[in-house]
Order: C-alpha cells, then structure tokens, then sequence
C-alpha cells in the first residue's frame, strides 16, 4: 500500500507550526524512516498520518484513497508505540485480539493468527500473561504482534525500540527487518537514531524543524547529503565541516582551506564537481565536509595536505579515531574545534604527533554557506 | 545477623502499634457500644451502671421491622442510594473522559467550577428545592431525592474520575482507536478497567454520602420515600428516647458500608494511591 503525503502543513494556534510543506511518496511495500531530532515534527507526521492528529492543511492518501478526514480507527492503520501502550489490564492474548475481535473475525480465525504470530515472534509461552509480568522485550515483541496480527494496510512505528537496552535494541532490529522482509507491509518508521535509520530502512527522510531536508537511500544520504543539517546529523563521529573557497586554476576547479600561518588544504574538484559548480553556483565561500573515514592521515607534507597534529586516539574496536588539532587555529572548523579522521588501530599513531591530511578524492560534500544546501 | 537492623527498629515498632490499635480503639468503641445497645433491653440500657455482660436479645430488631416497618424503609434507601450511585458514575465517568481527553475549551476550569459546587451548603437551597419539587410533585418519590443526590455528586465524582483519567497515558487512549475502538468502547474497555480502583473509590464516597444524607431527605420525603437516616432521628421522640431501636437501626445502617469498605479496600487503598508512584 502506497502512502501519499500532499502538502502536509500542521499547525498548533498561530504562532508553532510543527510540519511545513511537507511532500512524501511512501512505495507500496516499502520501509521508510522519519529520521530527524527531537522536536522536528517526525513524530506529528507519523501521527497525522495514523489519524491521531489532524492535518491543517494538504492531503494524505493511503493506497490511493483520501483518508485525509477519515477516522483513525477506519484508516486500517497499526501503529507501535514508543511506550507500547499494551492494555494493563488485558493479557498478552487479549492484548493481540482485540482488533480482531472488534473487526468480528469468527474465533477459530482470531485464535489461529494470535497463535501464528505468537509463534512467530516467540511470545507464545506467555499468551496469558499481563503485560506488568513480562520483560522489556517481550512487551516490545507484544506491541508488534498487536501490530502484525491485524495485517493491516501501513505499519507505523514511533521509535519502538528506544526503550530496549543496547544489545536487545541491536537484536530486535535485525528482527524487525527479517520481518520486514518476510511481511513487506509499508513501515513508516520514526527515530532519532541515525544508525537504526541507515540499518532498517529501504529510505530515510531527514527532517529538521517541521520540513523534510532530503529523501533517499540509506548510503545516499550519508554519502550525498542534500544539506549540511543532513550531513552533521547522519554518520557518528560526525562529520568534518571545514570553511573552504573555490579556486580556480588553470584548467581546473580546487578548493582551498586556508590555515593562518600553517599549511592549509588545496583539493582539486572531480570533473563532474567543477562543470557542476561552474555552471550553477555564484558564491566562491562554501562548507566543505569531509567524513572521518574519508580524511586520509599520512605521515608526510605534500602540496595540499592540510597539517594537524593528533590530540588523542579513541579506540573503537575495529577502527580507532584519531582527534586533530590544526596548529594555525581551529577557526576554519565549523560546529568543533577539532577534526577526526579514522585510523587504522594496527598502525597507531602517537599523541602529539604531526600529521597531514586529505581528502579521498570523490569523497567530499561542498554546501553553500548561506543557504547549507548541497552544491556541486 | 540480618534481623539486627529490624532488632533495632523494634521499641519503635511497638510504641507505633501500640499507638495504633488504641486509636483504633477509641474509633471503634461507639461502634461497639451501639451494637451493644442494640442487643439490650430497655431495662438493661436504662441501668444507671452500664453493663457489659447481659443476655443479649434480637426484641429491638423485631420492634424496628414490626412497628416503624423498617424493611420498606431500608429498601428505599437502597433504591435511592444504589441509582444515585448507579447514575452518578456513568454520567460522571462520561464526563470526566470528555474534559480529560477530549480538548474541552477550559476543560481544567471547568472542572474546578464544577467541584465549587459543592462548596454550597445545602442548607441554602433547601427550601427552594422543596417548592419546586412540590410544584413537579416529586417530593416524598425515589425520583426526588435521587435527583437531587445525583446533582449534589456528580460534580465531586466528576473531578475525582477526571484526576485518575489525566493519569492514564493517551497512548492508550490511541492505541484503542487504532484497534478500531469509538470512545464509549474505550471507556468501558480500556479506560474503566485500568481506573477501577479509582472508579471504586468515586463510587463508595458516592454512597457513602447518598446513605447518610439527612437534611434533604428530612425535608422531601415524609412517608412513601423516607430513608434510614430520618427514620433513625424519628425514635427521639418528645418523652424518650428509643435507645434500643437507636442502636439496631444504626447497626443496619452501618451494616452495608462496612461490608462494602471491607470488600473494596485493597481497591480503596490502591484507589487513593493511584498516580503517586509511576
């Protein structure tokens, strides 16, 4: 089922205004994710979405169908809810049938998909039981059987597994996307939680103040943000921001990061880049970003590299990162004071260290300073 | 070793419990001494030294049930109480789900104005509702002081529901809704479930106060509807006092919220705590 979000605009009052213009073509079968921080209007979306908070103004359609002033209860929609909101009172069987029972499915029917998805999600043992005897994660495997029973026309899950520990949040991910792919119902999906973004979903829309800043795939997003509020929020540790200008230089387009005093970054654009640039963009002032992993360390100066010497080493089992000072200031950094770039935990490098890096050569974001978004 | 730390607490314990079962005491003795009363003679009640030890006689019971034909009587108190109990919580419950959940313009307002009602002494509006009660020839009816109970409660039941409402999540709420629930299913389902005990306790203070009201019913009833607490006040008669039908019919009066604070107090206790421990 396909879910069409038209020129979604919410309001509370006059003056906060959650979700702006917001346009979304959710695929049938698809697992898409509202990704953004707190106050963004992920969850008010998801909300308008269930029905649980009416649209101030556009249009949402499910499956095709106008379901804009249509009830939730109508909309055929399941939702998970960060707190579960399992009945208290009602047991893990009750808790699973009652949407069934409300549709007035014949018992045996009722009885035959509590006990298949029971079994499925391996909460069978625990059918009788209330929701106040079981664990964390089996009230969490009870919420999405609520869900899954009723195979309904979109799944939406508001940060669902927020309240799990790490190692069961872990596990119940790769779950939800096994089942994901066993079920392929439509899963809009909301969390703060980059990674869990970029490991469930089919896409990601990042939002940030009530608008949606980019749709896309997972390594779309983290490898081309669409703006520097993309880029900063998707990829941990995040990335490096550097103020950079264009140059150019004979026959080609280079970016320049300038140190006072120290020797400062000089990166010639790709091809591609530089007819793109040189075609649509005005200003030469721009924010250059460049992802820890792809900020390549090397132990000697050559024209170009940017010169840096390491703060300290965090250790992070199969990669380490390297913290870096510039030694002409740190005023060129935007959003730190300091620069990362991953390091091989085999090849360990000492604090205070000089060193000089680069850029992996496709591998650099460049957004307008004024506006943030993604140029080139 | 580990019953040294409670060794410690213990003359505490005991000046505490000791404390305790006397204030009990005091609490329960007219208790005590009222079914004592009422298990007396006339001669025996009259006895200048009170006694403790008599044989005890059912004569009094069957004075109140034969002469003041007490059994008509206890059954309109139990109509009365139980409708006005009845009534009270399903138009309360309704309301108090309405300005709980569903964006009431001044909902909060609404609801303190409603509990200053209560603040009226009924006494100041007695008389106007016997006029126009007797214009709608509604006194001396159940009708009448149902009503009139059902008014002078909703307010109080209505703010009490609506306190143990705000503490259930709305996710709930949603979550309902979504499984297809209108509102009257969420709250006969979902909401008065997980409310019980509060909706227990909204519903005996309801009782309590309908069993024992006396001024309106001394007032509206004269015969066919008269209730238990006016008869009681009938065996204070101008020369005597009845005191041997004093004390059986306080006994029956106390009988039924004994038996219903008894039944209900897990309830209770869990009803007056509800919220105060997330």
């Amino acid at each position: 089922m396909t879910v069409v979000l038209t020129d979604i605009t919410k309001a509370y009052g006059t003056q906060h205004v959650a979700v702006k213009d917001l346009d979304l073509d959710i695929k049938d079968g698809e697992f898409f994710t509202l990704l953004g921080p707190s106050g963004c209007g992920k969850t008010t979306t998801l909300r308008m979405i269930a029905g649980l908070e009416q649209v101030t103004n556009g249009t949402i359609a499910i499956h095709g169908r106008d379901v804009t002033h249509v009830p939730a209860r109508l909309r055929d929609v399941a939702m998970v809810f960060q707190s579960y909101a399992l009945y208290p009172h009602m047991t893990v069987h009750e808790n699973l049938a009652l949407n069934l029972k409300v549709k007035g499915l014949p018992k045996a029917e009722v009885e035959q998909r509590v006990q298949q998805v029971a079994t499925m999600l391996r909460i069978d043992q625990v059918l009788k039981r209330k929701p106040g005897q079981l664990s964390g994660g089996q009230r969490q495997r009870v919420a999405l059987g609520r869900a899954i029973v009723r195979r309904p026309n979109v799944f939406l899950m508001d940060e669902p597994l927020s309240n799990l520990d790490l190692k069961l949040r872990e596990e119940t991910r790769t779950e939800l996307k096994k089942l994901h792919e066993d079920l392929r119902i439509t899963t809009v999906y909301v969390t703060h939680d980059q990674s869990e973004a970029l490991v469930l979903s089919d896409r990601i829309g990042v939002m940030n103040d009530g608008r949606l800043l980019q749709v896309g795939g997972p390594h779309e997003v983290y490898s081309r943000p669409a703006d520097v509020f993309v880029a900063r929020f998707i990829g941990s540790p995040s990335i490096n921001l550097l103020e950079a200008r264009l140059h150019r230089d004979g026959d080609g387009l280079w970016v320049d990061v300038s140190v006072p005093g120290g020797a400062g970054l000089r990166h010639r654009l790709p091809d591609a880049t530089a007819r793109a640039l040189s075609n649509g963009h005005a200003h030469d002032a721009l924010t250059l970003g460049i992802r820890p992993e792809d900020f390549l360390i090397r132990r000697s100066s050559a024209p170009g590299r940017l010169a840096a010497s390491v703060d300290f080493i965090q250790p992070m089992g199969a990669i380490s990162y390297a913290i870096l000072r510039l030694p002409g200031g740190d005023a060129v950094i935007r959003e730190r004071d300091h620069l990362i770039a991953a390091t091989d935990p085999d090849d360990p490098i000492e604090r205070g260290t000089q060193v000089w890096l680069e850029p992996r050569s496709d591998r650099i974001c460049l957004f307008d300073q004024q506006t943030g978004r993604a140029v080139g | 070793m580990t019953t040294a730390p409670s060794a410690g607490l213990r003359p505490a314990r005991v000046i505490v419990n000791t404390l305790t079962v006397g204030l009990v005491l005091v609490w329960l003795f007219p208790i005590y001494w009222i079914f004592l009363t009422s298990l007396k003679t006339p001669k025996e009640i009259n006895k200048k030294t009170p006694t403790l030890l008599f044989e005890p006689t059912l004569e009094n019971y069957r004075h109140l049930f034969d002469e003041f034909h007490f059994a008509r009587i206890l059954k309109n108190s139990t109509i009365i109480v139980g409708l006005t109990t009845a009534i009270v919580m399903v138009l309360a419950l309704l309301a108090a789900y309405a300005l709980a959940r569903m964006n009431v313009p001044g909902g909060k307002h609404i609801a303190l104005w409603m509990l200053s009602l209560r603040f009226m002494p009924p006494i100041a509006v007695v008389i106007p509702f016997f006029i126009t009660w007797q214009k709608l020839h509604l006194t001396d009816t159940h009708l009448g002081l149902v009503l009139i109970y059902v008014a002078f409660n909703l307010p109080f039941a209505i703010w009490m529901l609506r306190g143990f409402l705000v503490e259930v999540p709305r996710d709930l709420d949603e979550a309902a809704t979504l499984d297809g629930l209108g509102h009257l299913a969420i709250i006969r389902k979902i909401i008065l479930p997980v409310i019980a005990p509060g909706a227990a306790v909204t519903a005996i203070f309801t009782f309590v106060f309908a069993w024992n009201e006396y001024l309106m019913a001394l007032v509206l009833t004269s015969h066919e509807a008269t209730t238990v607490p006016v008869t009681v006040s009938k065996f204070i008669q101008a020369y005597s006092i009845l005191w041997g039908d004093v004390g059986a019919s306080a006994v029956i009066e106390l009988a039924p919220m004994l038996v219903v604070v008894f039944l209900l107090q897990r309830h209770i206790m869990r009803g007056i705590t509800l919220g105060a421990v997330k």
